[in-house]
């Protein structure tokens, strides 16, 4: 075979292909055009469009219930984004040289949770709650979270953690480190685009958590999805698609400071 | 050199303490938060409830609640939430491996960034994203108004399975297009084109060599699709109707409604028990033992 025809052959996507892929373009951006649209909508109406007006988007900033939840759902993500990202790395890094009943005990509790459903898990807590009698509250609602995040931090850092390699530890501490030097000096800093995505990702999974916080929260806690969750039970607003943007653009924010954050430490790097 | 590896470990000894006090206070978490109450809901499951639907274990230990799970008018229930998640998984493979493959090997320099377009959806909300499929499906919206423009009859969307199953696909396709674009990744296109050079025909390629080196990825993308959506209540309850119900609807009714948590705890346990046979198979089916570690 001529290298040419080789290279034609990898020039275009069959016509089959681009079509599935268009398509699943307009089934994924669909329902989120439609909310973008009908969030500036002049009509209170779900179904009509009447000009354009920001009045949803006040209403927003003005309704004090979605304002006491954007500030509950903010400090649970905040929280539970740095305590899982601080034990999840510390327990991917430890894991590799703990004794081998703690290493399958950690390991296992990690798989035990990404292969069970969230439904299941969520159930599984609200119960135990109950047995011991723990009034559900903000702080289940976050630790639900923690534990929730926790498992894939661990399996982000460690994925980083094999591409290393086992042996920078005991470089720096053929250099005459102290184990803990090692891991502060040696192993972190290597580790950093991995906790700063495994940080961003917890975030972003807490503050857009349904059905965690759906079992485990209590009176006065009501973070954003529970909020939306029962507006759209009770009788729908288009308010809950103003809102929807809201977040949508605060997400982004958080996505792109990530963003930065990593290139500006690859550069330092290099 | 062969001195090296007593040496390392006797340092790894020294260290030991901060290894295991490093791993421990996740790990402790995790048994608190994940596994004690795993184990509680499994022996709650043979409780009785109390007048609030709490277990109680002051009637002994039954098997009713399992025989109440299994009851003739659940069975229903079951096959269709099967169906659905089964269904739902296919179309994910499908769709999601075409996405994959197109960004993989067509994509170029833009591969990640295709990639990156069927994440960004991930961060609108889902209940949110579930409202704008009801802005397009309800009876008078969008979908219908553009049919009675053209002079065509109302068709009714919400509530009917189809409507489920696409939420369910549109939920949870990033989560197959991800493994499986990582599996091509380590995937060398020689191979493919030695492929081509035995079979000739595009599709036998695919089906002989591409498809069978990536089984690992659409392995851990079933996994990742196919287990949750066994438990997912809030696409059936906002897109579904009385007939759609799925196993997970059935399941936090117990818990946020007055129903009876024992009933709900056997038919989560039920779940899992699917779930650990879903994974077991599907460990058979991908090359390596250990199918998990593909997630």
């Amino acid at each position: 075979m001529a290298p040419g025809s080789r290279r034609r052959q990898r020039a275009g996507a069959p016509v089959f292909l681009w079509v599935i892929v268009v398509a699943v373009m307009v089934l994924l951006y669909a329902p989120i055009l439609v909310v973008a649209v009908y969030s500036f909508n002049g009509a209170d109406s779900l179904v009509q469009l009447n000009g354009w007006s920001l009045q949803w988007y006040g209403q927003v900033f003005q309704d004090e219930q979605i304002r006491s939840s954007f500030a509950q759902s903010l400090q649970i993500a905040a929280i539970s984004s740095v305590v899982s990202t601080v034990l999840g790395t510390a327990m991917a890094i430890g894991l590799r040289h703990a004794t081998p009943w703690l290493r399958r005990l950690g390991g296992g509790s990690v798989l035990i949770r990404l292969i069970s459903p969230e439904t299941a898990t969520a159930v599984a807590l609200f119960l135990l709650l109950g047995l011991v009698q723990i009034p559900l509250s903000f702080v289940t609602v976050l630790i639900g979270h923690v534990a929730l995040s926790l498992a894939f931090v661990v399996v982000i850092v460690r994925s980083r953690l094999v591409a290393i390699g086992p042996d920078i530890e005991d470089a720096a501490m053929d250099l005459g480190a102290t184990p803990a030097k090692a891991v502060w000096l040696a192993v972190v800093p290597l580790l950093a685009p991995s906790i700063l995505v495994s940080a961003l990702l917890s975030f972003i999974l807490s503050f857009g958590n349904f059905v965690t916080s759906f079992f485990l929260t209590g009176i006065g806690t009501t973070p954003l999805p529970l909020w939306i969750y029962s507006s759209l039970r009770f009788g729908v607003s288009p308010v809950v698609n103003a809102l929807g943007m809201i977040m949508l653009a605060l997400m982004i924010v958080v996505a792109l400071v990530a963003a930065l954050l990593l290139r500006w430490n690859s550069r330092r790097r290099s | 050199m062969t001195s090296s590896p007593t040496r390392s470990t006797g340092r790894r000894q020294r260290g030991a303490l901060l290894w295991n006090g490093l791993s421990l206070p996740g790990a402790i978490l995790l048994i608190v938060v994940f596994v004690a109450p795993i184990v509680y809901l499994v022996l709650a499951s043979f409780g009785t409830s109390d007048i609030l639907g709490r277990p109680t274990f002051a009637n002994g230990f039954t098997l009713r609640n399992f025989e109440n799970a299994f009851a003739d008018y659940n069975l229903p229930l079951v096959l269709r939430t099967v169906a659905y998640a089964g269904i739902a998984t296919i179309l994910c493979i499908v769709l999601g491996y075409s996405v994959a493959y197109f960004a993989a090997r067509f994509g170029g320099r833009f591969g990640l960034a295709i990639i990156a377009l069927v994440l960004v959806p991930w961060l609108v909300d889902y209940l949110v994203r579930i409202y704008g499929w009801r802005t397009i499906a309800v009876d008078n919206g969008l979908v219908n108004s553009v049919l009675g423009g053209l002079g065509l009859g109302p068709v009714h969307l919400l509530g009917t399975p189809g409507m489920v199953i696409l939420g369910l696909v549109y939920g949870y396709l990033p989560l197959m297009v991800l493994p499986i674009y990582a599996s091509l990744g380590q995937l060398n296109p020689e191979v493919i084109d030695a492929g081509k050079d035995l079979y000739g025909n595009p599709w036998s390629t695919f089906w002989h060599v591409t498809f069978p080196l990536t089984r690992e990825g659409v392995v851990g993308g079933v996994l990742l699709v196919f287990l949750p959506i066994l438990g997912d209540f809030a696409t059936a309850q906002f897109l579904g109707g009385p007939d759609t119900t799925m196993i997970g609807n059935v399941i936090s009714d117990q818990f946020i409604s007055a129903g009876s948590q024992p009933l709900g705890a056997a038919m989560t346990t039920v779940l899992i028990v699917g779930l650990l046979a879903a994974i077991a198979f599907a460990s058979l089916a991908g090359r390596r033992r250990n199918a998990a570690a593909v997630i």
